[in-house]
């Protein structure tokens, strides 16, 4: 049998499943988790019902926020650290360099956990969220501006042309001809749209 | 000194078994969130003492049960469901030894012509065959060494002899005893290792990703009142402010 009759997706997966087998790298767990509470988290925040909108969209935007913060700093202290540690603990001491890369790859993971996403999160998230008030706030401010309101007295200018405008009066204005030709009551002294 | 005992912790075999462990991996990684997230809200200088405490406590206990939750449910679960689901995975891919021994190949190693799960009764007999390759053969041939003995006995507990390929019990055992943990045998278990842990890692995602945060959200409430931890209110803050003011004035 031909393995081009295989499933695709089941090729991926047993692929997958060989290389976990090999090696579980913690980081494809913690990932995994940050990726999908970034998701999950601000979708579940947005479709609260009771809550008020804007609120909704801070809790979300600062939910995501931190996941993605959190899933940055797996990555960075993983590829920054790892590595070159690994190297010189095992010029060092003269170890196992495969063991000593999967002890450290894990000890990265929980320094993360434990430190560096906490203290990364105190650092930028206040600022950015400020940040992101004060602009939300502008936008906020000029919508109202615009927004009328019903039974309202406008405050708009009438332009200069029309206010300054005199219309003529007496008998023989437009207007008085008009009215006296096509009111229904045109032998009356009812006046219409006067 | 320090680096000698450091490097040799860590490259201890039941260091090395617990954190290629999912479970394990999402546990520890969890408890640590539980330990340094309120630890941080209590630092924060920007908020006032009260909102630090009760955010802090919240965080806690919501680290905590989402942790009880994932423990209670998912490892259990989804490494059954894993095995079962990845016994047939296997038994397709063994259709086709030669994509097998062409994902298997690396620069240094040959390819795996056989993929091993079919033989074990439950995923417990799978985990300690690959737990037992990470020691030395030396180590697992001594009876003097509990581990060794212990994963011994749970695969001899948990295997289906009828079921081994190509050889009778006692040859099965004494490449279990004497093979390297690179080797073809070994290897040829690696993918129902993975499944087993692929499967966790889903789980670990629905359990804490979905169902943890929801759960714990139902419980979470109710045990804040319990232990006396209400959320400080705006008045309460007014309160306060009027408080200082009077005295200063």
């Amino acid at each position: 049998m031909s393995a081009a009759n295989l499933n695709p997706i089941l090729k991926q997966i047993a692929k997958g499943a060989f290389k976990l087998g090999n090696h579980n790298d913690p980081l494809n767990v913690v990932l995994a988790i940050a990726l999908f509470k970034g998701i999950n988290r601000p979708l579940f925040t947005m479709m609260d019902k009771e809550s008020d909108p804007q609120v909704k969209k801070y809790a979300a935007f600062r939910e995501g926020l931190t996941e993605v913060i959190a899933a940055i700093t797996y990555v960075a202290t993983n590829k920054i650290l790892v590595n070159p540690l690994a190297k010189y603990l095992t010029k060092k001491t003269g170890g196992s360099f495969g063991k000593i890369t999967n002890g450290l790859e894990f000890l990265c993971v929980c320094l993360s956990a434990a430190l560096l996403i906490p203290l990364a999160c105190n650092l930028v998230l206040n600022p950015v969220m400020n940040g992101v008030k004060k602009l939300t706030g502008k936008k906020k401010s000029s919508v109202n501006k615009l927004d009328i309101k019903e039974n309202e007295v406008s405050n708009i200018a009438v332009p200069a042309q029309i206010s300054t405008h005199k219309a003529p009066v007496g008998p023989n204005s437009l207007l008085q001809v008009l009215q006296n030709k096509y009111t229904p009551y045109n032998g009356g002294n009812m006046k219409v749209g006067v | 000194m320090i680096t000698n005992g450091f490097v040799h912790l860590i490259s201890k075999n039941g260091f090395q078994n617990l954190i290629q462990n999912t479970t394990a991996q999402v546990s520890i990684e969890t408890g640590l969130k539980a330990v340094g997230r309120p630890a941080f809200t209590l630092a924060d200088t920007h908020v006032d003492k009260e909102t630090r405490k009760f955010s802090a406590v919240k965080e806690l206990l919501y680290q905590l049960l989402c942790l009880g939750i994932y423990l209670a449910v998912i490892p259990f679960t989804f490494k059954k469901g894993g095995f079962a689901l990845f016994k047939k995975i296997c038994a397709k891919v063994n259709q086709h030894p030669e994509f097998l021994e062409s994902i298997t190949k690396t620069k240094e190693l040959p390819g795996v012509k056989h993929c091993a799960i079919d033989m074990f009764k439950n995923e417990k007999g799978l985990i300690a065959i690959h737990k037992l390759s990470h020691l030395s053969p030396q180590k697992r041939q001594d009876s003097s060494n509990t581990l060794a003995v212990k994963l011994l006995k749970t695969i001899e507990k948990n295997t289906d002899w009828n079921k081994v390929p190509n050889q009778d019990k006692d040859s099965f055992m004494q490449k279990v005893l004497n093979e390297e943990q690179k080797s073809e045998f070994f290897r040829q278990f690696y993918m129902g290792k993975g499944g087993i842990e692929m499967s966790s890692i889903a789980g670990s995602v629905v359990g804490l990703t979905i169902l943890a945060p929801e759960l714990s959200h139902l419980i979470l409430h109710p045990i804040m009142k319990f232990i006396g931890m209400d959320a400080p209110s705006h008045s309460d803050k007014v309160k306060k402010e009027a408080n200082i003011l009077d005295k200063q004035a």
